[in-house]
């Protein structure tokens, strides 16, 4: 059986997505995530979907040479739609079982 | 192996200045970026046009891949580099992606082997991490309440030293109860393996990250933590009320539908939805009603009937 993990820490994340440490303080700094634990830097915890947003926003930067306001805004503007879709998917299929 | 022309890719001449292939770049990057673009062979397209940035703005691989460029020659075979010729190694991560994203062509010029990147800020490093992976996992509603052990195959990018094979790799994963469509679950180090000194230390290797889907239910929708079901009532069901047997995903339970229930009307029925960490969801029952078809003279005389008696009209707000 194969363990699985719903929380990565900062040094983990660091390794494993080949981050700098000061990419994922700019990304929290800039309100994209937050971690769901750790009152100081090295004991930042972060749930893997952050860890995701995380790694999203870090590529986002550097490949379209982006800012981080800009990379923020995006990031927050991908989520929207994400969450805009699933809704809208749905409300298709309430609307199907009510028609 | 087929040859790159980079500066074609960019679209800029040979003697573009820095700046000039930065811009280009950066065009090319929002146009043909898999987040910005979602059109097939929009991401094929920003590999190419990454991996011949990851060249031209680094004034050492230019120099080198000119070199290539003028002295190398191509034939039916494909390109082949000037004789003599080794790679510099100097490939594997750079800022825009990882050589696992790169052409064959990249890697032999440049070194860097598919499937790894060299570990950040570690530019000699002796060891290269595996590739992180990712799968969507489709789950029954049912199997998110109870939690489920589950079968995963999934392909793995192994690189031999010459070339990426995919490996078919099954593990056995508990998924929890509780789990959320859209969650991610990180299975560490099942990515791609990775490379070098110390090549058998698992922490090198990759991670795979699940995504969890949830099937459509062909009875119940989900709505945060709560679970919808549409109730269909005849007219008179839903005019004089009526105790029914509705199915929940722990079993039938017997739920009163209270007379004048008007379409739409929700029910809710406390502690039937969906668990999660902190709070237990609600079951939404939704009044449908549907009319029977009018099959008999006696039941059209019933409906005329009761078109007579009542006075209800839907459309009231028209006439305003």
């Amino acid at each position: 059986m194969t363990n699985i993990t719903l929380h990565i820490p900062l040094n983990e994340l660091c390794l494993s997505a080949h981050i700098s440490q000061e990419a994922i303080i700019e990304v929290v700094e800039y309100g994209i995530v937050t971690p769901v634990e750790g009152d100081t830097l090295s004991d930042w915890i972060f749930d893997i979907e952050s860890a995701h947003w995380i790694k999203k926003a870090i590529k986002l930067s550097q490949e379209l040479q982006i800012d981080w306001v800009a990379t923020a805004m995006v990031i927050e503007l991908m989520r929207k739609k994400q969450q805009l879709e699933k809704e809208n998917t749905q409300l298709k299929a309430r609307l199907s079982r009510l028609l | 192996m087929e040859f790159k022309d980079y500066y074609k890719i960019l679209g800029v001449e040979e003697t573009a200045e820095l700046k000039d292939i930065k811009k280009a770049y950066r065009k090319l990057a929002l146009k043909f970026h898999p987040d910005m673009n979602p059109d097939e062979g929009a991401e094929e397209k920003f590999k190419q046009v990454a991996e011949a940035y990851e060249v031209l703005k680094d004034d050492d691989k230019r120099a080198e891949y000119d070199e290539m460029k003028r002295y190398g020659s191509s034939s039916e075979q494909g390109f082949k580099a000037p004789p003599g010729w080794q790679p510099s190694g100097g490939g594997g991560a750079g800022n825009s992606g990882s050589s696992a994203d790169f052409s064959d062509f990249f890697n032999s010029v440049f070194g860097g082997g598919r499937g790894q990147s060299r570990h950040a800020g570690q530019q000699h490093a002796d060891f290269y991490k595996g590739q992180d992976l990712e799968m969507e996992v489709p789950i029954f509603l049912e199997e998110s309440v109870s939690g489920i052990t589950k079968n995963i195959e999934f392909m793995v990018p192994v690189f031999d030293g010459r070339q990426t094979q995919q490996t078919k790799k099954s593990l056995k994963v508990k998924i929890p109860a509780g789990v959320a469509d859209g969650e991610r679950i990180r299975l560490k180090g099942q990515g791609a393996p990775g490379q070098g000194a110390a090549s058998s230390d698992k922490k090198l290797n990759g991670d795979l990250f699940l995504h969890v889907r949830l099937v459509p239910h062909p009875l119940f929708d989900v709505q945060g933590i709560n679970l919808l079901l549409t109730v269909t009532l005849t007219p008179w069901e839903a005019a004089l009320g009526i105790k029914l047997e509705v199915p929940t995903l722990h079993g039938k339970i017997n739920l009163n539908i209270p007379p004048e229930s008007r379409s739409g009307k929700k029910l809710r029925i406390k502690g039937k939805g969906l668990k999660n960490k902190t709070a237990q969801g609600d079951l939404l029952a939704i009044i449908k009603i549907d009319i029977p078809p009018v099959t008999s003279d006696e039941s059209k005389k019933l409906w005329e009937q009761l078109a007579k008696v009542e006075k209800f009209n839907p459309r009231e707000d028209w006439s305003n």
